[in-house]
């Protein structure tokens, strides 16, 4: 009940003259009293006024004119931390945060490969618990991904003070969990590592585990790093070209059945990595779930025997050795017998091949007899030289070693199978590594994950062959795709070139007929190469489009081939069709080169045992050949001692002078030149 | 009756008092709380902890304290006005001698555990006192402008006190708490405008005396995009928010802006960003109505007292809290520099807290007790 008014008279009283004292600081006091009252309603309606301006400008921002975000608005770095003040005296404000997130993995631009996100783990202290049971009972019906014996079980440890449930609640899952009430039941706050380009690129990127630390790939490779420094790493790969080439590569390994497939784009100028493809793969998401098939990273972890793509190894080495010349011929018309082993050719042409037709033709036979002339203690000096017996520093943790011969075993017969390939098994990215050196003017670049900073003269650059070897070689890998048996990869405007390889597998008791490794690599464009392409299928088995072969020329190089025509422009590079002619004639090599014309000096390689190699012949009438084979040769007459002296100077320049007159001084002055670093040389 | 009635009461019973309190403005105060449980749920990602649990708990206290001081007679509280100002300026002056330093500023002194920021009771104490003094003012003496010299030194030396701190939007804040009291009680306009004039040539001068990250934000106010990463991020961030809650918002727990640490201090200054992407802008309609009600009951039971300085108090308690409305929700609209003041009741923060609740018990205890005689110091009997 409210006190009365002040000189209210009673309901039921009479007014009398004598109730009412109007004093005269009554009379002020109303008078204060009414002009606060004026006042105070002016002031209520300035706040009813500020009220509606308020409105207006609420549905100003929300719903005529909402501002959308602006690209710079939301820098990537701003993610978890709101901008740092430029005030000094601001920064000493301790952050909420108490541990920096893990840094940002993106791809070269700029797209995000790996991110952490503030999330929530559900944990416990049983000893708060009052009724475990139930307590389980009513989670699992909120969480219903949890195992509500488990859970029960955690829950009923009583000598416990902390016992996980779950990790990775949704902000709507906590509300629920909030809502039950129970007590004992806690939140921890931490961070959720995600992978928004889920699958591409999950073996490079590897994945982390429950605590947040790499487990594999980039994550462990840069496991700390990633956790000290909140700037993000920037890969070498696109995830653009990474997507087509697993996108090529499942399309291939769907219609060939194969098991596994591999990929690897990489700037042969720079060595970064532009995609690196390993199939079956797994969602980075979660990398716990994935099988060890699936985490097998086969770009740089698998070992295969190479197969032919070696040939290129081989044809390279014989001609910056100068071996071999480029019109020289070998006997492929019979198999090679050596110790139980017998060197035959896939659908040889079972004749003398012409040294360019070794390559076009695939030629085991040939491969071997190229070899010999360079002989075992050279050839390993230039495999040790393109890499391929070390591991690859490659920055993840499963870059594995290549399984080669000791330098006491690499005997004649291994010179011989490591020609085209076998008796040696390398990762896929050492043979895309070779192939690019080879393109790259001879100049052998580390391969890197890591973005490089444009125009950055690459790291450990290291000149493996001469300039006049790498020209000829690009040459004769345009040949293998224009005449040879990487036809299936042609893309018109890109000037591929390459080598396709397939190996049997190695099974228990030797080599297994109906499992092969199918592969090619490749490099494009051929007249100015810039990436190397390489891809691989594990176990393809034939079907009908390729007539019953499972070859590679078949199964992977039309996929090599789409690959390049689908990823050229994503690089910047449009088909070059206008100046085709000029371009083809620059790279054109004959099947069977003529001898240079006379008054030129015999080339070494004519000391060379000439069972084996047929220097200067003319022109050939090769359809005659096989009526009258030539006597094979005798292998153990064939030992590489007998192969020229490793004078390499003067057998280099004159190869050069009896190949390419021309250019000869050129040619010496580029590889006497003290800013290059010389040619493998055994001696070294 | 008649007794009561001729010579008013000097209080009445607990239980009357009880009923007289107006609890559909307590409600109100409850709603908003509630509102702020949820928003600091939400901007704790889901989670009562680390900001909700002890929001409720504050305001469960607070509340109590509130109906508490509105129980106390009214005339009581004006007694010790003066006694509250004193002890607000002793607080606010110790911050500056013993006070933490945050944000570049002292601002909050630790008083056995709690933190507290004295320049928010310092409005309440300020509001009494001028309200004391202006109880006891006769028509004539409201226009002796040496009778405003002394309510005027009690304004001067709390902005004073905030300035050294520094602390630029609580000077402004309480400077117009004051004039709002002034202006209530009478003074002329034109006393006013002879204030207000120099006011653009002192912040011309003050501009120079001010902190860097101070002049950035009137800066980044003036011209937001110029530096989206720095100081102008808060209110690109801020408006993002608000535009992309639309009419509807996002619903509850699902704002992108807030949930991914776009928004800065969304717990506390950009609280009505958070709710405003939620909820949308009927949701943020609603929350402004249910401001603008606290704010016009407060009006309402200002002018609902029967003697001057319930009606000052009330007033000037409302316009405190209106004050701390419209200048966190003009910042985080972008109409106003940011200046980090919260937004009552439903912002994080036990000081803001604390002292709006006293307030509303000193507003509540004038409306309690609106009938009352008040002896108002002049010689009328």
């Amino acid at each position: 009940m409210p006190a009365r008014r002040l000189g209210a008279a009673d309901a039921d009283s009479v007014p009398r003259v004598e109730t009412v004292r109007l004093t005269r600081p009554d009379l002020d006091r109303r008078r204060a009293l009414n002009r606060t009252h004026g006042r105070l309603v002016f002031a209520s309606s300035v706040f009813a006024l500020l009220f509606l301006v308020a409105i207006g400008r609420l549905s100003w921002v929300t719903v005529i004119a909402p501002r959308i975000p602006a690209p710079g608005d939301r820098p990537t770095t701003a993610f978890f931390t709101a901008p740092e003040p430029r005030d000094p005296e601001l920064v000493a404000v301790p952050l909420a945060v108490p541990r920096g997130p893990r840094a940002m993995i993106t791809d070269r631009n700029n797209e995000i490969l790996a991110i952490s996100l503030p999330t929530a783990a559900l944990y416990a202290n049983p000893r708060e618990l009052v009724d475990p049971e139930d307590a389980a009972r009513r989670l699992k019906a909120v969480l219903p991904r949890l195992d509500e014996a488990q859970v029960r079980a955690r829950l009923s440890e009583p000598e416990k003070r902390f016992v996980y449930l779950a990790r990775q609640i949704t902000p709507r899952e906590k509300l629920n969990i909030n809502t039950l009430g129970i007590p004992g039941i806690y939140f921890e706050n931490t961070e959720r590592r995600r992978y928004p380009m889920g699958r591409a690129a999950a073996q490079v990127l590897g994945g982390v585990d429950v605590d947040g630390h790499g487990v594999a790939g980039i994550e462990r490779f840069f496991d700390r790093r990633l956790a000290e420094d909140s700037t993000p790493i920037v890969l070498s790969l696109d995830v653009r070209i990474q997507a087509v080439v697993r996108d090529e590569l499942i399309k291939a390994m769907e219609s060939f059945r194969a098991i596994g497939g591999c990929g690897i784009v990489m700037d042969v100028r720079t060595g970064e990595i532009i995609a690196m493809v390993s199939l079956p793969d797994y969602d980075a998401n979660h990398v716990g779930h994935a099988t060890n098939e699936e985490r097998f990273n086969r770009a740089v972890t698998g070992m295969y025997e190479p197969g032919s793509t070696f040939k290129l190894q081989t044809a390279a080495m014989a001609l910056d050795y100068g071996t071999v010349q480029l019109w020289n011929e070998f006997n492929a018309s019979q198999p090679i017998k050596i110790g139980r082993f017998t060197i035959s050719d896939f659908e040889g042409k079972k004749r003398w091949l012409y040294f360019p037709e070794v390559l076009a033709y695939s030629s085991n036979i040939g491969a071997a007899h190229v070899a010999q002339t360079v002989g075992a203690e050279r050839q390993r000096a230039w495999m040790r030289n393109m890499g391929m017996l070390n591991r690859i520093s490659v920055e993840v943790p499963e870059a594995g070693l290549p399984i080669v011969q000791t330098a006491q075993a690499w005997k004649e017969i291994v010179t011989l199978t490591v020609a085209f390939g076998h008796g040696i098994s390398v990762s896929p990215l050492h043979v895309a590594r070779g192939t690019a050196a080879i393109a790259n003017n001879g100049v052998r670049v580390r391969p890197t994950l890591l973005a490089m900073v444009p125009d950055m003269i690459p790291p450990d650059a290291e000149r493996v062959m001469q300039q006049a070897t790498s020209d000829t070689m690009r040459k004769l890998m345009r040949l293998v795709v224009t005449d040879g048996f990487g036809k299936t990869s042609e893309v018109p405007g890109y000037y591929p070139g390459g080598k396709t390889g397939t190996a049997e597998k190695t099974g228990r008791g030797g080599y297994q007929k109906k499992a092969n490794v199918a592969a090619f690599t490749s490099v494009f464009p051929m007249h100015a190469p810039r990436y190397a392409v390489y891809m691989m299928l594990d176990e393809p088995k034939a079907n009908a489009s390729t007539y019953g072969y499972a070859t590679a020329g078949w199964v992977i190089a039309p996929a090599a081939g789409r690959t390049i025509a689908r990823i050229g422009p994503m690089l910047d590079m449009l088909p070059e069709l206008t100046n085709a002619a000029k371009i083809n004639a620059s790279l054109a090599m004959p099947l069977q080169p003529t001898r240079p014309p006379n008054g030129v000096r015999s080339p070494p390689v004519a000391a060379v045992p000439p069972a084996a190699v047929k220097p200067g012949r003319t022109p050939p009438a090769v359809a005659a050949r096989p009526a009258a084979p030539r006597p094979s040769p005798a292998m153990p007459a064939h030992t590489p001692r007998a192969t020229p002296p490793t004078g390499a100077p003067a057998t280099r320049d004159l190869r050069h002078e009896a190949s390419q007159p021309p250019s000869t001084a050129l040619l010496a002055a580029q590889y006497t030149a003290p800013s290059l670093v010389p040619a493998p040389n055994p001696n070294r | 009756m008649r007794e009561r009635g001729l010579y008013g009461t000097t209080s009445f019973g607990l239980i009357s008092k009880l009923w007289s309190i107006n609890w559909i403005f307590v409600l109100l105060l409850c709603t908003l709380a509630g509102i702020g449980y949820a928003a600091l749920y939400s901007a704790a990602g889901g989670a009562a902890e680390p900001y909700a649990a002890r929001h409720g708990l504050r305001f469960g206290f607070a509340l109590i304290l509130m109906l508490t001081i509105a129980l106390i007679d009214i005339r009581i509280i004006a007694r010790f006005s003066w006694v509250f100002y004193a002890v607000a300026i002793g607080l606010l002056a110790a911050v500056l001698r013993f006070g933490h330093v945050g944000k570049g500023a002292q601002r909050w002194i630790e008083l056995g555990g709690l933190q507290l920021q004295p320049s928010e009771l310092t409005k309440i104490a300020l509001v009494m006192a001028l309200a004391h003094w202006f109880h006891r003012a006769s028509w004539e003496r409201i226009g002796n402008p040496f009778f405003l010299i002394l309510p005027a030194i009690a304004v001067a030396i709390p902005v004073a006190l905030l300035l050294k701190q520094p602390n630029l939007g609580m000077a402004l804040v309480t400077t117009l708490v004051g004039g709002a009291v002034f202006f209530a009680a009478g003074v002329r306009w034109w006393k006013f405008l002879l204030i207000i004039t120099p006011i653009p040539m002192a912040v011309q001068y003050a501009y120079e005396y001010l902190h860097g990250y101070q002049r950035a934000r009137i800066d980044s106010f003036l011209n937001p995009e110029s530096d989206p990463l720095g100081s102008g991020y808060n209110i690109i961030q801020s408006k993002i928010a608000l535009g992309s809650g639309g009419m509807w918002g996002k619903g509850f727990l699902q704002g992108t802006q807030g949930h991914l640490n776009f928004l800065p201090e969304k717990q506390t200054d950009f609280i009505f960003t958070m709710l405003g992407e939620e909820f949308g802008f009927v949701g943020s309609v609603l929350l402004l109505t249910l401001l603008g009600a606290i704010i016009l009951g407060g009006m309402v039971m200002a002018l609902r007292c029967r003697h001057q300085y319930g009606r000052l108090v009330a007033l000037g308690i409302s316009v405190n809290f209106s004050l701390y409305v419209f200048v966190n929700i003009a910042m985080v609209m972008g109409a106003i520099p940011v200046g980090g003041l919260p937004l009552p009741l439903v912002s994080h923060g036990g000081s803001a807290m604390l002292s709006i609740m006293i307030g509303f018990g000193i507003l509540m205890s004038a409306y309690v007790h609106r009938d009352v005689e008040f002896s108002d110091g002049r010689n009328d009997s």
